[in-house]
């Protein structure tokens, strides 16, 4: 019993991390430019969709990358620039009509995905798909493994990025405080821009992460929306540092949780542990 | 002529921070009073607690011998204390009209809307707001948007009229207006009033009562020419060295 | 429009199945009705309180599920038992609504959405209510024609009593508040509006009329399953047709269900389910950005040639 806890738990860390990878990017929408960007999954979805058609060529996953990142980055700028900016012009509340802009825009795609490989579910096998690490008592899959890695060096990437280069400062400064970084001479749309290429680009990432270690099908973006709200939730919007640990969180409760409660019942209370904490701290756990 | 409101050892803290020092006043019936003092002092906490968006930490407020703590703000605006807001808070999508109708609608609890609205109009013209009746909010000046604010507070028909910084932004000619509208209010309606403002002009010539707060404390009350004179709050206005009396 | 006009058009519509209508307009109608309910309904607690609700769908869901519940294991029949579809949506709203409603702007409409998925996640494991095999509800051996008939009447009759009701919050005291608690809601308190008890009473009857019109729809259905009961894509319509056809108007979004179940028509007749469901979602997105007022205003202005003045505005009768 005690095995197969400490099974669920490693393997919850290991997809808890892309839980904080698809978290933090989202957070980092909302809080530099206060856009909910419901249809952020579903690009991740998007992204494992593409990663599954290059697999049917033969191309592996984490090679499949170089084409990935650089396209959602581009994707991500060209949203910005061609679709928020023009709504942020006319919109009173851009948090709402961005909400209402990006689930429209996730409906679609879902539906397109659907249409060209159906509304089942698609699996991405690969060449060490069944192999795990032996740790001791422990087995780790080697796709979650691989999947993990790929969210730990991208969400480091991210902070040294934000942390230790002057334009993922400006964008720290724009997340802290938008007028305020304006005053100082901050390019207030090329800092966006940014950060939506990269937020984007990252779940793309997370798609390939996903990709590599569950199944999916166009409706999974739903799912992992609830997982996404649940990590910014805990962690706390202002803090990549939060999202990291609150997709920890997550993940190994989420694990853990499946040996005690009959896999039916687990949307749900994912669910409710969702509104339950919205109701209690809607802004989140974590102070910046 | 008792008293209308009693603030008795308010506390309130935010987090580490103490807002509020067991301040206690009282605002006299019929009278109009001035809550000065330098920002951050507390003043617009202080309306927040009284009209129920902040619960005190410790201390009492009575209104008309009623206990206010506790009660939800809609039922402390129905039970005759209204407000304007320190930075204006008008319905932006609804009409001059509408806006005034809505407090003639819950805080005075009439049924009808066109009753209401006729109500409504009747108070636009009595804050001087006749050219702008059944008109958008966003057509108001500042001055204007204030007037309408004031008139959706005196509509809710109270007995307590609490003015946060009514006079801020508002050139001579409109702070006479203003004042002379205040003097209106309390005189014609018997409304009392507790202000709070940085504008001293208007503060030592409408007031008849004067509560100075310091980092959250009363540094002092009284009449407004005692208050001039008080070295106390000479000092915290202009600071150390300017304390001693001329 | 005048009330005369609009009566005019209640009579066509009541004596159109007799004056020779077929199946197939009478179905269109039927569902153009149905699409009209919904809008006005989401509209009360999304256009007039301005709190966006994105899980309208397991208000729907719940009123079919009650009537379906009811005739599987009672045999009462839908058109009796649709109002209790509609009770039973409304306590839930109540029930649910209350903790929701505590949260404002993008959290409400998140945790609505939630609230959407989640109640269609716990009937898939229901067994008393289908689970993931779903119900059967087999209409009595109707002639197709005479059914169609009943489910345009009961359709109707739900569509005129929500309009009737979105109309009177509209333009009565409620719709005031509303309107009050959506600009400002903390000023709306400060003037004697009771927030809590508003927000809840709207989402209540918004709910209930909802559950009314997933009632009857159940049962023209013949088989209902989570899947389709609680789908998102129906949350999505009702912000999408009150949205287009104007939020702050009761009217608005009647001509937001007609413009959509029309396109819906063409496309789908045209271009097939799946590419209707990608339009609506780019659809969507597009109303939101470019008429964020939604139609309704847009055409009144073309109208309004000559300018009123201002004081006299009657309360005219019908407007919107």
């Amino acid at each position: 019993m005690l095995v197969q806890a400490l099974q669920a738990l490693a393997t919850g860390l290991l997809t808890g991390s892309v839980y904080a990878l698809l978290g933090a990017g989202f957070s980092l929408i909302w809080g530099v430019a206060h856009v909910i960007n419901i249809a952020h999954p579903a690009l991740a979805v998007g992204a494992a969709y593409a990663v599954y058609a290059l697999a049917t060529r033969g191309v592996d996953p984490l090679a499949s990358l170089a084409t990935v990142v650089p396209l959602f980055f581009l994707l991500g700028v060209g949203f910005h620039e061609g679709v928020i900016r023009p709504a942020a012009r006319r919109a009173g509340d851009l948090v709402l009509v961005s909400m209402v802009l990006t689930f429209g825009l996730a409906a679609a795609l879902e539906n397109a995905l659907a249409a060209i490989w159906g509304p089942g579910p698609r699996v991405v096998n690969v060449a060490y798909t069944g192999q795990a690490i032996r740790l001791g008592v422990l087995a780790l899959p080697v796709p979650h493994v691989a999947g993990a890695g790929l969210a730990a060096v991208t969400i480091t990437a991210l902070y040294l990025f934000l942390h230790r280069t002057f334009p993922g400062k400006a964008v720290r400064a724009v997340w802290q405080n938008r007028d305020g970084a304006a005053l100082c001479a901050i390019n207030l749309r090329q800092v966006t821009s940014l950060t939506y290429g990269l937020a984007v680009a990252s779940a793309g990432v997370a798609g390939v992460a996903l990709a590599l270690i569950y199944s999916f099908s166009p409706a999974t973006h739903l799912t992992w929306l609830v997982f996404v709200f649940l990590v910014v939730i805990v962690g706390g919007v202002g803090s990549l540092v939060g999202a990291v640990v609150a997709g920890m969180v997550v993940g190994a409760v989420t694990n853990l949780a499946t040996l005690v409660i009959p896999f039916a019942w687990a949307p749900f209370l994912l669910f409710a542990s969702l509104g339950i904490l919205l109701l209690w701290r809607p802004t989140g756990l974590f102070r910046r | 002529m008792g008293a209308m409101l009693r603030v008795e050892s308010v506390s309130k803290r935010f987090g580490g921070l103490v807002v509020l020092r067991s301040v206690s006043f009282r605002v006299d019936e019929g009278a109009i009073v001035g809550l000065i003092g330098p920002n951050g002092s507390g003043k617009t906490t202080m309306f927040n607690v009284i009209t129920g968006f902040h619960r005190p930490d410790a201390g009492e407020v009575e209104f008309t011998g009623r206990p206010l703590v506790g009660l939800a703000p809609f039922e402390i605006a129905r039970a005759g204390i209204a407000r304007t807001f320190q930075l204006v808070r008008p319905f932006a999508g609804l009409t001059t009209t509408d806006n005034v109708a809505a407090a003639v609608l819950y805080g005075r609890g009439v049924r009808h809307v066109h009753e209401a609205r006729a109500e409504a109009r009747r108070w636009l013209r009595y804050v001087g707001l006749e050219d702008a009746i059944d008109t958008p909010v966003g057509t108001l000046t500042l001055a204007g948007k204030k007037r309408l604010e004031l008139a959706r507070a005196l509509a809710t028909g109270p007995r307590l009229l609490l003015l946060d910084e009514v006079f801020a932004g508002l050139n001579p000619a409109e702070s006479e207006g203003a004042v002379a509208l205040v003097r209106r209010i309390r005189d014609e309606l018997r409304i009392t009033v507790l202000l709070v403002e940085h504008v001293m002009r208007v503060v030592m010539g409408l007031c008849d009562h004067v509560v100075v707060l310091g980092a959250g404390q009363v540094i002092a009350q009284g009449p407004p020419a005692a208050i001039q004179a008080d070295p106390q709050v000479r000092r915290i206005y202009l600071g150390e060295g300017y304390g001693a009396a001329r | 429009m005048s009330r005369a006009a609009a009566a005019g058009l209640v009579a066509v519509l009541v004596v159109l199945p007799w004056a020779g209508a077929g199946e197939y307009p009478l179905a269109l109608l039927y569902s153009t009705f149905m699409y009209a309910t919904l809008a006005v309904a989401w509209n009360i607690i999304g256009g007039f309180a301005g709190y966006l609700s994105f899980g309208h769908a397991a208000f729907f869901g719940l009123g079919g599920y009650a009537t379906g519940f009811l005739l599987v294991h009672a045999g009462l029949s839908p058109f009796l038992t649709a109002p209790v579809g509609g009770v039973v949506a409304a306590v839930f709203a109540a029930l649910a609504g209350y903790p929701c409603l505590r949260l404002r702007g993008p959290y409400f409409a998140v945790v609505t959405m939630i609230l959407g998925l989640a109640v269609r996640a716990v009937v898939l494991n229901l067994p008393w209510a289908g689970a993931a095999e779903g119900l059967w509800m087999t209409l009595p051996p109707w002639e197709p024609l005479a059914a169609r008939r009943a489910f345009y009447y009961a359709m109707l009759g739900i569509a005129l009593v929500t309009a009737l009701a979105g109309r009177a919050v509209r333009l009565g005291k409620m719709g005031v508040g509303l309107e009050a608690i959506r600009e400002d809601e903390d000023a709306a308190q400060s003037i004697g509006v009771p927030a809590v008890r508003l927000k809840m009473s709207a989402l209540i009857l918004s709910a209930g009329l909802t559950g009314l019109a997933g009632g009857i729809y159940a049962y023209d259905r013949s088989y209902i399953h989570p899947d389709f009961m609680f789908d998102l894509h129906l949350s999505v319509l009702a912000v999408l047709m009150a949205l287009l056809g104007g939020r702050q108007s009761w009217a608005g979004p009647i001509l937001g269900a007609v413009v959509v179940r029309l396109v819906d028509e063409l496309l789908t007749v045209r271009v097939g389910t799946e590419a209707a469901r990608i339009i609506f979602g780019l659809g969507l997105a597009l109303v939101i950005v470019l008429l964020p007022d939604g139609l309704l205003p847009h055409l009144m202005r073309l109208r309004r040639r000559a300018p009123r003045p201002p004081a006299a505005v009657p309360a005219a009768v019908v407007r919107p």
